[in-house]
Parts: structure tokens; sequence; C-alpha cells
């Protein structure tokens, strides 16, 4: 009952917050607000019995605010953009649009709960019982939605990996900063103070650590691959970026990713495509156990290199003063 | 709890589905359009958690792999599978979009729709 | 082979794809490129070939019931498998010469994973699979569309990702209710609890459904297309052959798919937004002076034909409209690669500007021109005989509109047509002076070819492809071949006194519309459907 009541008190507060955002104008209170919003969105997964999600939407929120905030940085730095915004903001209006649009959204909205099928709500549940009875015969461990994520549907779980990579291609190669002038560490050390140097190099064997138990244990308890990577990542992040140590170029670390992406469609080839380790009776705990494990591992660390370029091109590339694009000149023929 | 026939979990993801969606069509600035995307996204995947899910489930992670559970307690684990792929699409896409943003930012100083998209068309014009 | 061979058909192409990117150098990238595009015709051989007998059914890791994500492909899905293997080979022998840059591998990367991309969504009956290959296919879309630095389209670009992504929100919440509604994520068992449910309660799911599926076949209430057509701009004609030739393909297929799945609700409104996506079309494409604009607001128009095809509720409409689909994929993909080489030589994409192609370049302007007659449905080519069975289906006004509808695609390839006669206006480049390119003239010829060949056996090859004997009529096959005749001759009349004069509303050329209107569109779309489902 408490626990209901929390969550209807922060699913009005969710809708309010979403409120906000729409109607805010000034675009630091829109990151703002999004940094609440998600933090009751993944409050709320974990009363629904989804620590896995909520996991990683408090993980992926972080990263996201951080994407924007670099964004924004740089707009509100200009001076140009502020001003552009604050101009925006002090034009009146269209009040006749406004209503005209709410009137609109109001409707597709009432058409919306107005056709919502009531009748048959939820009445097919023999798919969630036979996951729930089978998965630990069919593809081991504890954690139901890691059976699901890496054995049952892993064909999915390849395709979001590949979604993932080719991200990270696409965030370098369409990003205003040309790629050959990338590979070096001029924009490592970002932060010079002593006092956040000592600090990190206490916090980052224990965020490490923190993330090896997540991947290590994702098989049997919440966390797993994804969340382990995200931990990884920061690890990176905080070597590279605080303490400056440049050791790993993006280009390897792009590389990595790649190389880890391919072991990652290779090993369930093995394991499951072929029906090889899985055909009931065939299949051992232990090599259950492994599987998952290596799986987790894998995931983990191509989200780590992929986070890890992500938030590099984010901090580094994307913040830097604008200069003449290097456009090298050659004929792509017209094809 | 229910409001009319439908599940308080049902209901606000839809609300919020739309609010996003009044906010996108009111919108001048390119990040918040970004934000609410994600807001979009958001409410989706709530929606999803909240299929079978009833407050106060247990997860669908066993400790004692002997103990008979009912399933009625716990947590349907597909949608939570599903709605993991669903949030690193998510992030994914929305990192190509803040490139994109960025990219466009540069070149035409701005991160309005109308302004940028007055600068695009005569900038991006097919050839006559 | 095995059944579970199907799976290596998606993951095959997505392997070779990050192994050449990370392993191979440019050169001997190349090489394995066309060798695994040509090798792979064999296994897609064999996928048509075995499907004419039964559909192949496989679990991916032989999971029982319907725990795991299950692949089916049944001979409409191994035809459009071969389609997308043939196209991607035909556009690689059509690269492989290409002065390449030094992210030539990356385009190489892209390409194979939309190949894998686009297999995996004809062979998938997942639902959720289905969400999670549409958007890695508009991903991979995207980079490809704005893959040249110099002349990308980003704001068309941008608005093209951002508005896909609302729209795939769309379906993730229409799949919940499908989830809801029958407990399971695969098409066929869905569909069999599906059945027994009455309108109302479908009526939202199938809205939100379809309105996302609308938006990737680009039909045309919703503005969603305006965005892709204007990033086609900046992007290169192979890709924008890849975008009209399979891309909006897949949207039609998984069309056909959730139509089956929801037992054919909604085909008279989908009759009716085929024929308004279809006259917009060519009207859209009539008033365009671009090449790739005009190109593809033509294929726009051509799917508005195929689905009013697919929404006629008659047998032989039904296999005239899929065999269409193959036909437009082959020549409008050998209109893209002829207006290419077309192009290049002349400086130019003003078709205004372009005169005397036939005599500059005549094997290239031999092949665009069999593609042409494909494209308009001239006799003993392959579109009069998917056309002809299409419009078997219609009868009374429906019949005399897609009559209009196709007179309408002549008077725009009349208008395109002129580029072939008359004397260059500008500098021309001689043509195998810069770059040998016989690979590109026997590519372009090679698919005009089939073209024809495709018109001449046409029965027998919808019979095979689509397991349709259909039997063509000698007399009314003249019938239409005389409505052509009419038709060709009126197209020209109009051309040469009222269109040749003037510009044609030069408003539409190049519109624009912003992001706000997209969206509202999107909104207004599942409104009307929602209450025509729901109330009708």
């Amino acid at each position: 009952m408490a626990i209901a009541l929390t969550t209807e008190i922060l699913l009005v507060f969710w809708v309010v917050n979403a409120i906000w955002i729409v109607f805010a104008k000034k675009t630091y209170r829109v990151m703002i607000f999004f940094g609440v919003f998600s933090l009751i969105t993944s409050v709320i997964y974990l009363f629904l019995g989804a620590p896995d999600v909520a996991m990683a939407e408090a993980g992926i929120s972080a990263f996201a605010t951080i994407f924007f905030i670099v964004c924004i940085e740089k707009y509100y730095s200009r001076g140009s953009g502020l001003k552009a915004e604050m101009a925006s903001a002090a034009k009146p209006r269209n009040y006749f649009k406004l209503v005209a649009a709410f009137a609109f959204v109001a409707m597709l909205c009432g058409l919306f709960i107005f056709f919502v099928p009531t009748t048959t709500e939820y009445a097919y549940t023999e798919l969630r019982d036979l996951y729930l009875f089978q998965f630990m015969r069919d593809v081991g461990g504890r954690n139901a939605v890691t059976a699901i994520y890496l054995g049952y549907r892993v064909y999915d779980t390849l395709f979001e990996a590949l979604l993932l990579v080719t991200a990270v291609v696409a965030v370098i190669h369409l990003s205003w900063f040309d790629r050959t002038i990338v590979a070096d560490g001029r924009h490592s050390e970002v932060e010079r103070s002593r006092m956040t140097k000592f600090a990190m190099r206490i916090v980052c064997p224990i965020i490490l650590l923190f993330g090896m138990y997540l991947v290590m244990n994702g098989h049997i308890s919440a966390g797993g691959g994804f969340l382990g990577g995200l931990a990884f990542a920061l690890f990176l992040v905080c070597r590279f970026m605080v303490l400056g140590v440049y050791d790993l170029p993006i280009e390897k670390a792009m590389k990595l990713e790649e190389l880890v992406f391919i072991n990652i469609i290779i090993l369930p080839i093995f394991a499951i495509f072929t029906g090889f380790i899985y055909f009931y009776g065939y299949a051992t705990e232990m090599f259950q156990n492994i599987y998952l494990i290596a799986m987790n591992f894998l995931v983990g660390l191509k989200v780590a290199f992929g986070f890890f370029v992500l938030f590099y091109r984010y901090i580094a590339i994307e913040r830097l003063p604008d200069k003449e694009e290097v456009v090298e000149a050659f004929d792509d023929g017209e094809d | 709890m229910t409001v009319g026939d439908i599940h308080v979990l049902e209901i606000f993801p839809i609300l919020v589905f739309f609010i996003s969606f009044f906010g996108l069509i009111i919108s001048r600035n390119i990040v918040k359009a970004i934000v609410l995307i994600m807001l979009m996204q958001t409410s989706v995947i709530l929606f999803w958690l909240g299929l079978g899910a009833r407050l106060g489930n247990i997860p669908p992670i066993f400790q004692d792999a002997t103990e008979v559970y009912d399933p009625n307690t716990i947590a349907d684990p597909l949608p939570q599978a599903l709605m993991l792929t669903a949030i690193i699409i998510g992030i994914a896409v929305t990192a190509i979009n803040i490139t994109l943003l960025n990219a466009l930012f540069r070149k035409y100083q701005t991160v309005d729709w109308q302004p940028m998209q007055d600068l695009a068309t005569v900038d991006e014009r097919p050839e006559s | 082979m095995p059944p579970q061979m199907l799976t290596f058909f998606v993951i095959v192409p997505v392997l070779i794809a990050v192994f050449l990117y990370v392993f191979f150098t440019l050169k001997i990238a190349r090489v394995i490129a066309i060798a695994v595009q040509a090798a792979f015709m064999v296994p897609a051989a064999w996928l048509l070939f075995a499907t004419q007998e039964s559909e192949i059914a496989v679990t991916v890791g032989d999971y029982e019931g319907f725990l795991g994500i299950i692949l089916r492909a049944d001979l409409l899905a191994a035809v459009f498998v071969c389609l997308t293997v043939f196209i991607f080979l035909v556009v690689g022998i059509y690269t492989v010469q290409t002065p390449y840059d030094r992210t030539k591998r990356l385009y190489l990367f892209l390409i194979f994973l939309l190949e894998g991309a686009l297999i995996g969504l004809f062979l998938t009956r997942d639902f959720f699979n289905i969400f999670v290959l549409v958007e890695v296919s508009t991903v991979v879309v995207t980079i490809l569309l704005m893959y040249d630095r110099e002349r990308r389209n980003l704001f068309a670009g941008m608005t093209f990702l951002m508005v896909n992504i609302i729209v795939m929100q769309l379906y993730l919440f229409g799949l919940g209710y499908i989830y809801m509604l029958t407990g399971v994520m695969d098409m066929e068992a869905a569909s069999a609890v599906l059945y027994t449910m009455d309108d109302r309660s479908l009526a939202l799911p199938y809205a939100l459904i379809m309105t996302s599926i609308a938006s990737k076949c680009s039909l045309l209430p919703m503005l969603t297309w305006l965005p892709k057509v204007n990033s086609l701009t900046g992007s290169r004609f192979t890709i924008a052959a890849i975008m009209s030739g399979l891309h909006i393909k897949a949207g039609v297929y998984l069309f056909i798919r959730f139509q089956d799945v929801f037992g054919g609700m909604g085909t008279d409104f989908f009759l009716v937004i085929g024929i308004i996506t279809a006259v917009a079309g060519v009207i859209m494409a009539l008033s365009q002076t671009d090449v790739r604009l005009l190109l593809a607001y033509s294929t726009i128009a051509q799917v508005g034909l195929i689905i009013t095809g697919l929404s006629l509720g008659d047998g032989y409409s039904r296999v005239g409209s899929l065999f269409h689909i193959v036909n437009h994929s082959l020549f409008k993909v050998a209109l893209f690669l002829c207006a290419s080489q077309i192009t290049y030589l002349y400086h130019t994409k003003d078709i205004r500007k372009i005169r005397g192609a036939l005599r500059q370049t005549p094997l290239i302007a031999a092949a665009n021109i069999m593609a042409i007659l494909g494209i308009i449905g001239a006799p003993l080519f392959n579109g009069s005989i998917s056309k002809y069975f299409l419009m078997s289906g219609a009868t009374g006004a429906t019949e005399w509109i897609i009559i209009l509808i196709n007179l309408g695609t002549i008077l725009a390839f009349v208008k395109y047509a002129a580029i072939f006669f008359g004397k260059p206006l500008g500098k021309v480049r001689t043509e195998g002076g810069d770059e040998p390119d016989f690979n590109r003239r026997a590519v372009v010829l090679g698919l005009g070819i089939i073209c024809l060949a495709l018109g001449i056996g046409g029965a027998q090859a919808m019979d095979f492809l689509f397991d349709a004997p259909v039997s063509l009529s000698f007399w009314s096959y003249l019938e239409k071949v005389g409505i052509f005749a009419a038709s060709v001759a009126i197209g020209i009349l109009i051309y040469r006194y009222a269109i040749s004069k003037r510009e044609f509303l030069p408003k539409l050329n190049g519109l624009s519309l912003s992001f706000q209107q997209i969206c509202v569109s999107i909104g207004a779309f599942f409104a009307v459907l929602v209450i025509y489902i729901g109330v009708f």
C-alpha cells in the first residue's frame, strides 16, 4: 500500500516534470528537469520489480545529461546563443497557435484513451510463466531478464550492440570535426585540480571493482553487462579526463570495440544459433554460467569502449573552438 | 489503482507521451525537441514495464532455485529484457542527434527550428 | 542446407561488414566485398527454390514454442531476399571503380550492414525484432544519406532521423498493446489470437502500428517523406537508388505482413490513401527539376499505386502489386544509375540543362530508355505485365483513376526523356575519358535487358516468384496496349503544349516544411485511422 501511494505521488510529479520541460524557457532548466525526470522514472521502475531497467535508465540518463550539457555549454559560451535564446523567449508566444496545438493534442489524447482496449487486459500469461519456469533449465543463471537478454532473444541483443557500434561510427563521421585531427592526447587533461585528482585516484579502482562485480554477477543478480560496461566506461573516462593518463587512443578504442563486437556475434553462433550447447540434456550448469559470464563481459567491454569514445568526442572534440574545417580535396565521383 | 477502466500505470505514460508530443509541436528549440523525444521513449518504456508488473512485484531474480514462487507475484521478465534493448537504442540515436545538432549549430549559429530551416533551405536547395 | 542457415543470411553480412572495416586494406576489401556479394546470390537462389515447396521456419537457438525469436522464410520473403542481394550486387559492381577515399571502408561497412538489416527485416516474423532492425536500418541510412562531407544535407538528415524515431515510438506503443492482448511477440501466434477480437479493441494498436508502417512506406497525407526526399539532394545516386529500390520496399513488405496479421482491417482506408499518394506523387514529380527528386517522387507515386493494388482485395491485383514491387526496384535502380552517369557527363543535375544524351552516350541512353519503357508500362516490358494484373481487380472509378495515374507517370517521364534529344547546352565530358566505366555500362544495360526479359516472360516469372498461375488474356492485354498508346499520345501532347513552355507548379520544387508540421501530420493520420477503424 505504501509503495502504491508513493508510486502514485511519484507519477504525478513525473507528469508535472514533463510539463515543466515543455514550458521551460531556458535550456539549462530543461536539463535539470530532465535529470529529475529520469531519476523518478528509475525509482518507479524499481517499484515495478525491474531493477535491471532501473539501473540502466539511471546510468543512461547520467550520460545523456552530460552529452546535452556539452551541447548547451557551447551554445551559451558563445554569448550569441544566450542572446538568441533571450530574444526568442522574449518574443510573445502566438497564443492562437498554442491553443490550437493544445486542442489538437488533447483530441489525440482523448481518442487514444477512448480506444484503449480494456476487455481482455493481460489475459495471456502462458509465455511469462514458461519463461519463469524454464529459464534456469534452458539458459541458466538466476536472473530471468539476463536469460532472455542473452539467451532466448540474443538475436535482438546482437543488433542492439550493432546499433551502438554504428552510433559511434556515426558520431565520428557526422561530426563537424574532421576525424584525422583527432588522434592525439592534447585534449586529455581537462581537470587540473589536485584535490579532484587525489580523490579520483582513490575512486577509480573502486569504480572498476564495481564494474567487475556487476559483470560477474549479471547472471545471478541485477546488473549485467550493460551496467558493468557503463562502470568500465566511467573508469576509463576518469582515468583519461581527470588523471590525464592517455594510453588508449580513440582510434584504438574504436577498433577494440569492433573486435569485441565480432566476438559478441561469434560466441552466440557457437553457443546458441546452432543449438549446440543448449539442447536440453546436453547443457551443464557450468557451461551455461561460462557462456553467460563471457557474454556479459563482452557486452560490458563493448559498451565501455563505445561510451568512452562517445564521451571523449563530446568532452574533448565537440567543445573545441571553431576553426577552419580541414576538408581534403578528393573527387568522390558522381555516383 | 485505476482511473475509470484504465490502470494508473497505463494512463500516466499516455499523458506524458502526449505532453511530449505537444511539446514537439510547440517548441522552437531543437535541444528541447531531442529531450522531448527521450521523454517520449521513457513514457513508452514505463508503459511496457507496467504491462505485466503490478506495484510491489518482486523482480524476476531467484536467489533460491528450489523455492516455488507464485508467478503472479513476479514481474514479467520479457518486457524488461525488451525495454533494456529499447533504452540502449534510445541513447544511441540520441547521441547521433546531438552530434548532428552540434554540427548544425557550428554552421548556422542557432538552435531554433525556424531560423535554422530558413538558412538550411537556402543552403540545401536542389540544384537548378 | 539445414534450416538453421536462415540465421546466417542475416549474421554473415553483418560479420563481413565488421571484418572488412577492421581487418582489410582498401584494395582487398573492395575485391572481397564484390566476391561476397556475388557469392551471396547462391544461398539466395537456394532459398527461392527451397521455399517453392514449403515455408522454412527456424527458432534462433532451438527454443521450444514461442520462447525464442522465430525466423520464417516463405516465398514472398525469399523473393525479397533475392531482390535485396541482387540490388546490392548491382550497386556493388557499379561502384567498384569509384575513386575511393579514406572512408571507403566505412562505406562498405554501412552497405553490408544495410544489406544484413534488410534481409533480417524480410526474414524475421517477430514484432520486437522488426523494431530493432528498423532502427538499425534507419540509422545506417541516415549516415549513408549524409555520407559525403562536402555536400551533406545536415538539416534534412537530422529531421529525417528525428521524425523516424518519433514514428517508431508509436510502433513500440502499439506493440505494447499487442503484447497485452496476446502475450506473444510472434506474428503468426499473435494473429491467431487477434482474429478472435473485435475491431474496437484492435483499433488502437492497429492505428499506432499502421501509422508508423505507413510512414515507412512514405504514404502521403503524412509528410514524413519530405525530409527523406530533401536529404537525397546531398547524397550519392547509388544511395538514392538503394533508398528507392529497397529501403522503401521494406516498408511495403511490412505493410503486407501487418495487414495479414490484422486480417485485412482498413483496406478501404489504405485504398484511398494509396490513390492520394499516387496522385500527389505524380504531381510532385512533374514539378521537379532535379533528376534525383523527380525519380524519388515518381517512386512515391509508384508505391501509392502498389498500396492501392494490395488494398483492392483481389487475388490478381495482389500478385500484380507484388510483381510490380520487384519490377519497380529493378527499373528504378537502373534509372538512378543511368542518371548518375549522365549527370556526371553533363556536370549538372538539372534536367532542363541536359540535352542530347542519346548521341553523347548511346549505350547508357538505351538502357535508360528501356527502364523508362518499363516504368511507364510499355508493352513487352515488365511494367506492363505487373500493371495489367494490378489493374485487373479495379473496377469503375478506381480503374480510371489508375489509368490517370499512369498518364501522369508517362507525362513525368516524357519530361524526363527530353534529356535524350536535342543538342547539348553546355560543356560535356567525353565518355570513358576520365575513368574506365565498362562495368557501369554493363550493369545498367543488364538491368534494362532484365526489364525486357521479365516483360516477355512475365506470366512465367509471376508463376515462379509468387506461385500464382496467372493467365494473360490476349484481347484484354491488347486493350491495355491501346490505352497505353492513347496515354502516350496524350502525354506527349500535354507536354508539348502545356508543360514544356513554363514551369509546372514551381512552388512545389524544393518544398520544405517544418518539423512541427510533420509532427502534426503524423498525429492527424493517426487520429483519422483510429476513428475509421474504431467507429466504422
